[in-house]
């Protein structure tokens, strides 16, 4: 056990060095210049560019480069190009941004599709299942963004509701119920976009897992022992389709930073996907291998805590 | 003697040929069915919209611009009184509306069409002969090390190729001679010398340090390490904008689902008895790998590139609608969409056709390939 969480984490810790070179690399051999970026600007003369490269080491070679900026995250001195903020400060203040729209999406997908999945797989092949299956196909094809105009058309025409950024403004002396109702109405269209799809996946997913169980040799054992069908159905089978479902805890992890990239700049949401595409359209080289490193770290994080997981919850694994 | 074997032939199961059970399987889901349909009707339009929209004088142009003719909804007639005669929509009517700038959409729509086409086909292609290449070393050639020495010879190589980028010419030529006479001294020398003073040396270069396998599977952690939109969106906007940096991107991030698959299929394949068969007569391993083992292996592909098409598209999509999309000249659906979200309550069915379009396609590549998988899974077919 102890070998094990031992050799992993080394593991892990040598792919998370191999992603920071890689991604430090691409950012780095792209054409064109983050000192490029506004050619036009007339406040752009090149003893400010100079400047410029020389503040944020890009006049060195990549290796020095590379080292600077990785000491600069792991110290938190990082700064962004843009606005000379700190980095890590600035992703914290997003992250607290993007956190309830994802606590909210992954609270509406592991409720929904557990129901859904279980139903369909009991009713196989019935119409309730095959209505099931062809919806969860249309949210899987559907681009999100053109949901989330149709939403927003009904959403704004229908009930009168505000719905894009956080909170509406110029509400801030209002008291607290009006508040709160002006909070969730600003949360509740974005984080129910954001599940669509985890939905219509995990619920396909829960479907195939309880189908499989139900073929198991002591599951027609109980039935024709003469239990009850929901005894059956839900104490023998959905116990252990379960197993799966707990190592996928760990892999909701790296949802945290992800965010949606186009689901918040629709509803001008200002969490991380927002951040980090602004990044992008800025070149702002820190946050975005920043971001990119996060989200690394939470990926392998996750995998780790689904492993763990796994040997906790499965008696059959042992190491 | 005949007579015996037809009664023998007679006797046994009517013989149907894979292909015939698989279509047998098939023909029972029903939405599978729609969505081999769809998918063909789409590609006939897709080809159509090629032919029709391309060239010096097309029969539909995506490209003119009638600016008095803005905004129209579908079926609308055109104004004759205002418009050139060569100016007129080619079915004298626009089927789909005009869009800001007076442009026929169902013209834009079918010319989409193609682009969308290629995108998905182009981007899947790349992602599955990496990935195929890749899960067919690390599952062939898996159990076989690299050793030191070639480790020493790649750096060689990567450092000679830096300073070639940097300008340095000289030490560029001496490393790659160099590289170059050791991999020619490599192949004239297959046994190390037994004796010598150099042994234990050589013995220390020839250690093994890694299997291709484990490192070829540890390519793949990396590469999943990475946010995928994320990284196709940070690489499309650093690369000028084309259409082909899109299919290569999307391809050169997509590959590691199939690369798992090819790998599992040759790790059971090759302990069977018809590969040992097959190595035994002496049948090169190039010959194994691409007559006996790749057609048993390349099903769960094909399911994977069917829905990796569809995923295609709407990543595409999703680009074009965060502005790195195809750039203008060519028409695609995500940027038709793009275009016509500033217009949505004057002009719904600027979103609504091509929404509506890329959800059926989608659909139907969705529904086609889980059909695929359902009849290609052989724990399905007793049932």
């Amino acid at each position: 056990m102890l070998s094990f969480i031992g050799r992993s984490i080394i593991q892990k810790i040598v792919t998370l060095f191999f992603v920071s070179v890689v991604s430090f690399l691409i950012i780095h051999l792209a054409p064109g210049k983050p000192s490029q970026i506004d050619p036009l600007n007339p406040k752009f003369t090149p003893e400010i560019l100079e400047r410029f490269r020389q503040e944020f080491h890009l006049d060195k070679p990549l290796y020095v480069q590379y080292l600077l900026f990785y000491k600069g995250l792991f110290t938190g001195e990082t700064v962004s190009w843009k606005d000379n903020q700190s980095v890590l400060k600035k992703i914290w203040e997003r992250f607290l941004n993007s956190l309830p729209l994802f606590i909210v999406g992954t609270i509406l997908t592991w409720t929904l599709s557990f129901p859904v999945g279980i139903r369909s797989a009991i009713f196989r092949g019935g119409f309730y299942d095959r209505s099931a299956t062809f919806i969860s196909y249309l949210l899987i094809s559907v681009p999100g963004f053109f949901v989330a105009y149709i939403l927003i058309i009904l959403v704004v025409t229908q009930l009168h509701v505000p719905v894009f950024g956080m909170e509406t403004f110029g509400l801030q002396m209002a008291s607290w119920p009006t508040k709160l109702m002006d909070r969730v109405w600003h949360l509740l269209l974005p984080s129910v976009l954001g599940a669509t799809g985890g939905i219509a996946v995990l619920s396909r997913y829960v479907r195939s897992q309880m189908l499989e169980v139900e073929g198991q040799d002591y599951v027609r054992t109980a039935k024709a022992k003469g239990l009850p069908p929901d005894q059956v159905h839900y104490k023998h089978a959905l116990r252990n389709a379960l197993l799966p479902f707990v190592t996928m805890f760990g892999l909701i992890l790296p949802g945290l930073i992800g965010g949606s990239v186009i689901i918040e700049s629709i509803f001008a949401w200002p969490g991380m996907g927002r951040m980090a595409y602004e990044a992008i359209l800025a070149r702002d080289y820190p946050v975005i291998l920043t971001v990119n490193f996060i989200s690394a770290v939470l990926v392998l994080a996750g995998t780790f805590v689904s492993d763990l997981l796994y040997l906790v919850v499965d008696p059959r694994i042992r190491l | 003697m005949t007579n015996n074997q037809e009664t023998l032939e007679g006797l046994l199961a009517p013989k149907r040929t894979r292909i015939q059970e698989f279509w047998l399987l098939f023909k029972k889901n029903r939405l599978a069915i729609l969505g081999l349909v769809f998918f063909v009707l789409f590609f006939l339009i897709a080809l159509a919209g090629l032919f029709l929209t391309s060239g010096h004088d097309p029969v539909f142009n995506p490209a003119l611009i009638r600016l008095q003719e803005k905004l129209l909804p579908p079926l609308s007639t055109p104004n004759p009184n205002t418009l050139r005669p060569d100016e007129h929509p080619t079915l004298g009517f626009y089927l789909f509306g005009t869009d800001n700038l007076g442009r026929d959409v169902f013209a834009r729509m079918l010319q989409g069409a193609w682009v969308s086409l290629t995108v998905g086909f182009v981007a899947v292609g790349i992602s599955l002969v990496v990935g195929i290449f890749m899960g067919g070393i690390a599952g062939y050639f898996g159990q076989n090390h690299i050793r030191v020495h070639h480790i020493l010879a790649t750096c060689l190589l990567i450092a000679g190729a830096v300073f070639a980028v940097l300008g340095h010419v000289y030490p560029a030529a001496l490393l790659v001679a160099g590289v170059a006479l050791y991999i020619l001294g490599m192949l004239r020398t297959k046994q190390p010398h037994k004796n010598g003073p150099l042994t234990s040396w050589l013995a220390l270069f020839r250690m093994e340090a890694v299997s291709i396998d484990t490192l070829i599977m540890r390519i793949v952690d990396i590469m999943l390490c990475f946010p995928s939109f994320f990284l196709i969106l940070t690489v499309v906007a650093l690369l000028p904008a084309s259409m082909y940096n899109i299919m290569i991107v999307i391809g050169l991030t997509s590959w590691m689902g199939s690369t798992r698959f090819v790998r599992a299929e040759f790790l059971s394949l090759r302990e069977q008895d018809f590969v040992t068969a097959a190595r035994a007569l002496g049948v090169r391993n190039l010959r194994i790998i691409f007559r006996h083992m790749m057609p048993n292996a390349v099903a769960p592909v094909l399911v994977s590139a069917t829905i990796g098409i569809a995923t295609a598209i709407l990543t595409e999509a999703g680009l074009s609608f965060l502005g790195f999309g195809v750039p203008p000249p060519h028409a695609t659906w995500g940027n038709i969409l793009s275009d016509g979200k500033r217009f949505i309550f004057d002009a719904p069915w600027l979103t609504f056709i091509p929404g509506i379009t890329i959800l059926l396609v989608v659909l139907s590549f969705n529904l086609f390939g889980e059909g695929l998988r359902d009849a290609l899974n052989p724990k399905l077919r007793e049932r």
